[in-house]
């Protein structure tokens, strides 16, 4: 039986919140993917190419069905810096936007909540993504939206999250392909950080580090886990990503249903060890998706042809694929 | 005056208001304690504060707190601006004086005892002085620019009704706090000035909010300077709406503006009311704070 998020039950009366019905049964059926998950690397080496073609390629190497479902782009959108490659490009989410309409989506809209700055529309401003037809219309500040409570967190009894994103058919998980000092690189499982709400938990979402990076992300994931990730590596970051990092030229997209094995391959493209990366191997041994080379089926591009090691700050040297 | 900046913008809040009297951060959602304490602060005066003020007074935890909307069962960082408005009001009573109590015995978890040991013999470089006390957003995390301005604001106009010691000590280590966490280029970031070993930059809209929480220090004339030129130069409406707040607050001239509410480019709400707060003729006034502590 197909468990849609729109099965969470809003506001009961008294202004009081709900939690997510149904959300422990959720969770228990929720186990790694059977078989070997296809992720596709696709080539693009320049944000003026024909993206919406790739993506599309891409997309349909995983095999994935949109029709019908309302889908939520999240892109990464952090902090802008013109002299740095910080957030998901404005023409790898126009081309999500055009890819997902034609494959027949019922309703797809972009959302984001920013984790440091608090001007989420001058953020957007900043980033032109202002310059995709309608954005208003379709854009959710998911550090403003409307929440609802999760029942558990890691250690926590409940969590907030906004309704948009809680009520989406599929969240599809518009990162950057960068290097992270704390958790070593962020890539489409750390990107649902945006998902949490600064207006609840405030501007950066510390509630989380106290929670534990690695712990977070896995939880975030496995909350929301009908989703898609897309990494925008066409240029990354390395060095003291996430903000401070320097651009890094990877010349690629990559995608897949099943994150954990999106971010390993993505990790394989940037020389890093996946097995190395806490929250990967968390999301390994807890089930949640495919990390080791042999359970991914690599479509596109072979790893070796588009490997292109990011530098990585002195604490993260051990990461380093050999 | 209804075509006026100030006239635009309180035209906006007056047709936003949600029937339960608050406002949402966006037009049709659900009333949420920030957008509504600084609607309320615009309107002050007005029966829509009232009302406002009804709405989010009630909301008010046995802890003492307040949750960031209705129902979320948070201790947040909301505590500060209600005790603002409650003084503002002239409402010293046991809503004030719960929530005075939260707001005392609340501290970032970095201040904590074993954090202090580990700094002290050595084993972390936490880059600040962890004997200082600021607020968090959230009980039980740490404390950041934005809580710990919005609480000494709250602190320091309740040492003017109740100059108890304890109250005053806050508001001592809370502003030698955010002294201790200013950047090395004078302004202020979200937290702390240093993050493994590299210089933090600072933001607009931190700096100003660290402005308000330093008003009356001599120290912050230097970053005062450095919010006026950004006042020209930041993208950011609400950023540019906090400078105009605390550099009014700091005595220093504003330049009026005349631009039309399309201008600002937010949709959000809050970014209106502080819009219309900092307006010459805006209630920015009622965040003036004296030297405390």
């Amino acid at each position: 039986m197909k468990i849609s998020r729109r099965d969470f039950i809003p506001l009961a009366g008294a202004g009081l919140m709900a939690g997510y019905a149904g959300w422990e049964g959720l969770r228990s059926r929720r186990n790694a993917p059977s078989g070997p998950s296809p992720v596709a690397v696709i080539k693009a080496t320049s944000y003026s190419e024909d993206l919406a073609q790739r993506m599309l390629r891409g997309v349909r190497e995983c095999g994935l069905d949109v029709r019908g479902l309302n889908v939520l782009l999240k892109p990464n959108l952090v902090e802008f810096d013109p002299n740095t490659s910080i957030n998901t490009d404005v023409s790898v989410v126009a081309a999500a936007y055009e890819v997902f309409k034609s494959l027949g989506a019922a309703d797809v809209m972009i959302g984001e909540g920013p984790g440091h700055r608090r001007d989420t529309y001058s953020l957007v401003e900043m980033a032109r993504y202002r310059e995709i037809s309608k954005f208003d219309d379709l854009f959710v500040d998911l550090n403003r939206d409307d929440v609802s409570a999760v029942e558990k967190f890691a250690d926590r009894a409940e969590m907030y999250f906004p309704n948009t994103a809680l009520r989406a058919d599929l969240v599809v998980s518009l990162a950057k392909m960068k290097t992270h000092h704390w958790a070593g690189a962020t890539l489409s499982m750390k990107n649902f950080f945006g998902l949490v709400p600064g207006s609840v938990y405030g501007w950066p979402k510390n509630e989380l580090h106290h929670i534990g990076i690695p712990e977070s992300i896995v939880e975030l994931n496995r909350i929301f886990r009908r989703s898609f990730g897309i990494v925008d590596g066409i240029v990354g970051m390395e060095g003291n990503g996430p903000i401070q990092g320097t651009p890094k030229p990877a010349g690629v997209l990559v995608m897949g249903s099943d994150l954990p094995a999106v971010d390993a391959t993505c990790c394989r493209i940037m020389g890093i060890n996946p097995a190395k990366i806490e929250y990967l191997r968390m999301a390994s041994d807890g089930n949640l998706g495919n990390v080791e080379e042999s359970r991914i089926e690599q479509r596109g591009e072979k790893i070796s042809e588009v490997r292109t090691n990011f530098a990585l700050i002195d604490s993260f040297r051990g990461l380093r694929l050999t | 005056m209804a075509d006026s900046y100030l006239g635009v913008r309180l035209d906006v809040l007056r047709r936003s208001q949600n029937p339960d009297g608050g406002w949402s951060y966006y037009t049709g959602k659900r009333s949420w304690l920030e957008p509504t304490f600084y609607g309320a602060l615009v309107l002050h005066g007005d029966p829509a504060a009232d009302r406002a003020w009804s709405l989010i007074k009630s909301w008010q935890q046995p802890d003492g707190s307040w949750p960031p909307t209705a129902g979320a069962a948070i201790s947040g960082w909301g505590a500060a601006l209600c005790l603002t408005m409650a003084q503002i009001r002239g409402e010293i009573d046991g809503t004030f004086l719960k929530g005075l109590a939260y707001l005392l015995k609340t501290a970032g978890t970095e201040s904590e005892i074993w954090r202090r040991a580990l700094a002290k013999f050595g084993l972390v470089d936490p880059g600040r002085n962890l004997s200082l006390k600021g607020w968090p957003w959230k009980q039980g995390t740490s404390s950041w620019v934005e809580p710990t301005a919005h609480t000494l604001i709250a602190l320091k106009k309740a040492y003017t009704a109740l100059p108890a010691p304890e109250v005053a000590e806050r508001i001592r280590s809370g502003q030698a706090l955010l002294l201790d966490v200013r950047c090395k280029d004078g302004g202020w970031n979200y937290g702390s000035a240093w993050t493994l070993g590299e210089d933090q930059r600072s933001y607009p809209e931190t700096t100003a909010l660290a402005l308000l929480g330093l008003q009356g220090r001599a120290e912050a004339a230097g970053s005062v300077d450095l919010a006026k030129g950004w006042l020209q130069e930041t993208p950011s409406s609400l950023a540019r709406a906090w400078i105009t707040i605390a550099l009014r607050l700091h005595g220093i001239g504003v330049p009026n503006t005349n631009s039309p509410l399309k201008g600002s480019g937010s949709p959000d709400l809050m970014v209106v009311a502080l819009e219309a707060l900092g307006a010459p003729e805006g209630n920015y006034r009622l965040l003036k704070t004296e030297a405390a502590g």
